[in-house]
């Protein structure tokens, strides 16, 4: 066995990377959401001034707020889809089975940017929801309602993010033993009391996993909320991107996404915990 | 054997399952159909029916300019990180290791972070060192992004190792080195190919660290973006066609490769 040493040299040389590409730029960001920017001039005395504007005032606060709400609507949103879909892909056998789990998956790989776009036209003026809606009777003539609101934004995320939560919920199903589906029905219980007392109990962690990972995808999401969220569907991310660009305050965006980071990584610990407590 | 409750069940979950589909295929449904036809008033005009617009792509300058950036950045972040999932692989499964939690987390943090925080943090500190935002900016961007898959592939397949077999490489009087390239590396070279052709497809698309990092270098989904935003022409949906129809080749060619293998049918 090596000694202490050379063993911390070894660490050093190994973790120089990692740690000046990932752990050196976030510290610098939690740095400077310590400074302050005076007339694009930035002032190197430690303060927490950016955090008591953010906190202090509603407009910023408040959008904050606004975003966790709308991250847990597009989470709830997202179970109520992606679960049924997961649990039918899982009935399926075979290879059958198989080829439908990488339909659900390839859109991951679809480009973000077209799939911003197919949706907004979607969602938009003589899109095919107003169109459909017109079609069954429900609305008169063409409707604006659904884009550039957060209606919108909830709708965009949910599709956009729906394979991240199916992927983990099927992983989680396809887990439980066939063995004990078997005793279940050997025993006599109806398929929804196996479903309720087995199936549902038993993919529950990975299914709180795949939500919480769609709480953290949109909660930074910058570009959907500025694409279909028009002027109402304003979101953190997009309000810290602009300190990034026109409003140009690098110090004041910084702290917010300060913020955003911790309320990340809480998301992130609490699906480490919800996995963890899986128990097959 | 099953109950009507759990047809009725399965048939709305299809049923779901078929509509959700569409609405997820329906960029790539749309971007072919309008590469090639023009629409007007709801209907498909198909005596219009030219592929003149992916002809006209090619001597787009910018859309080239912008897919040797892309293809530049690609193929950098991915040889780096493929390089350093290997490296830290080793590191974090050699017994010795110390801190093996402290940097797994750090390996995996770019990934699980909303890309704002990752895109701003390496905005930011480049800012401070002074280093100007251009094609090594997104290269580094990509390169943490995409090194936890490219780590996560490299680590498992290690794991699956059995340790006898450095062990008789030893034993035979290889060195570390020898029995790094020619006992590990042939093992895990699949595993690092896999993992090189995911972060080849999240690189490909990858749009909101990008934003951050690019300055005025353009990536395709940058370039993508700021054509979408003036109009829709028969050549953007060709580009779009074109970029989907790379992303879901590379996504199936990894598919392929990490398809489960000699799974024993039950029931």
């Amino acid at each position: 066995m090596a000694g202490r040493l050379s063993r911390w040299l070894v660490f050093a040389g190994v973790a120089a990377i990692p740690l000046l590409l990932v752990v050196a730029p976030i510290g610098t960001f939690l740095a400077i959401s310590m400074f302050r920017a005076e007339k694009h001039i930035m002032n190197y005395t430690p303060t927490v001034a950016n955090y008591a504007e953010f906190f202090g005032n509603w407009t910023y606060f408040g959008t904050y707020l606004g975003t966790i709400l709308l991250c847990f609507q597009v989470m709830a949103l997202s179970i109520l889809i992606g679960y049924p879909m997961a649990w039918f892909i899982w009935r399926q056998k075979g290879s059958r089975r198989y080829y439908l789990l990488l339909l659900a998956v390839v859109p991951l790989f679809m480009s973000y940017i077209v799939k911003l776009y197919t949706l907004r036209s979607m969602l938009g003026l003589n899109g095919l929801i107003s169109q459909m809606l017109i079609g069954i009777g429900i609305l008169e003539k063409p409707s604006q309602i659904f884009l550039f609101n957060q209606r919108a934004v909830l709708i965009t995320m949910a599709v956009i993010y729906m394979p991240f939560v199916i992927l983990p919920i099927f992983l989680a199903l396809e887990r439980i033993p066939r063995s004990l589906l078997q005793a279940s029905f050997d025993l006599g219980a109806s398929g929804w009391d196996t479903f309720r007392r087995i199936v549902l109990p038993l993919s529950l962690p990975g299914t709180i996993a795949g939500a919480l990972f769609t709480f953290v995808l949109a909660l930074g999401d910058f570009i959907t909320p500025q694409m279909v969220g028009g002027t109402t569907g304003f979101t953190i991310g997009r309000v810290i991107y602009s300190q990034f660009g026109l409003a140009y305050n690098w110090p004041f965006g910084a702290a917010m996404a300060a913020v955003l980071f911790l309320t990340a990584l809480a998301g992130i610990v609490l699906a480490g915990i919800a996995m963890s407590r899986q128990k097959i | 054997m099953r109950s009507t409750g759990e047809r009725i069940a399965e048939f709305a979950a299809g049923t779901l399952t078929a509509i959700v589909f569409i609405i997820l295929y329906a960029p790539l449904i749309i971007g072919v159909l309008f590469s090639v036809v023009q629409i007007r008033q709801g209907r498909i005009l198909w005596e219009t029916f030219s592929v003149s617009p992916y002809v006209t792509l090619w001597s787009n300058q910018s859309v080239l300019s912008a897919l040797s950036n892309t293809a530049i950045v690609a193929l950098a972040s991915v040889v780096i990180a493929s390089v350093l999932a290997i490296l830290l692989a080793l590191y974090t499964e050699w017994e010795g290791a110390i801190g093996r939690r402290f940097i797994e987390l750090v390996i995996y943090l770019p990934f699980l972070l909303p890309p704002i925080v990752t895109g701003l943090s390496l905005l930011v500190s480049s800012a401070q060192l002074g280093i100007n935002r251009g094609l090594l900016t997104i290269v580094v961007g990509h390169t943490v992004f995409v090194l936890a898959v490219a780590y996560r592939l490299v680590l498992t397949r290690l794991q699956a190792l059995p340790k006898s077999l450095v062990e008789a490489s030893f034993d035979l009087g290889a060195g570390r080195w020898q029995t790094l390239r020619y006992v590990l590396m042939p093992h895990l070279a699949s595993a690092v190919m896999t993992g090189a052709v995911l972060a080849l497809t999240l690189s490909f698309d990858e749009t909101l660290i990008s934003t951050f990092v690019a300055g005025d270098q353009m990536t395709l989904p940058l370039r993508l973006w700021a054509m979408m935003r003036v109009g829709f022409t028969p050549e953007i949906n060709a580009l779009v066609t074109l970029v989907l129809l790379v992303s879901i080749a590379f996504a199936l060619i990894a598919a392929w490769r990490l398809r489960p293998k000699g799974e024993v049918e039950e029931d």
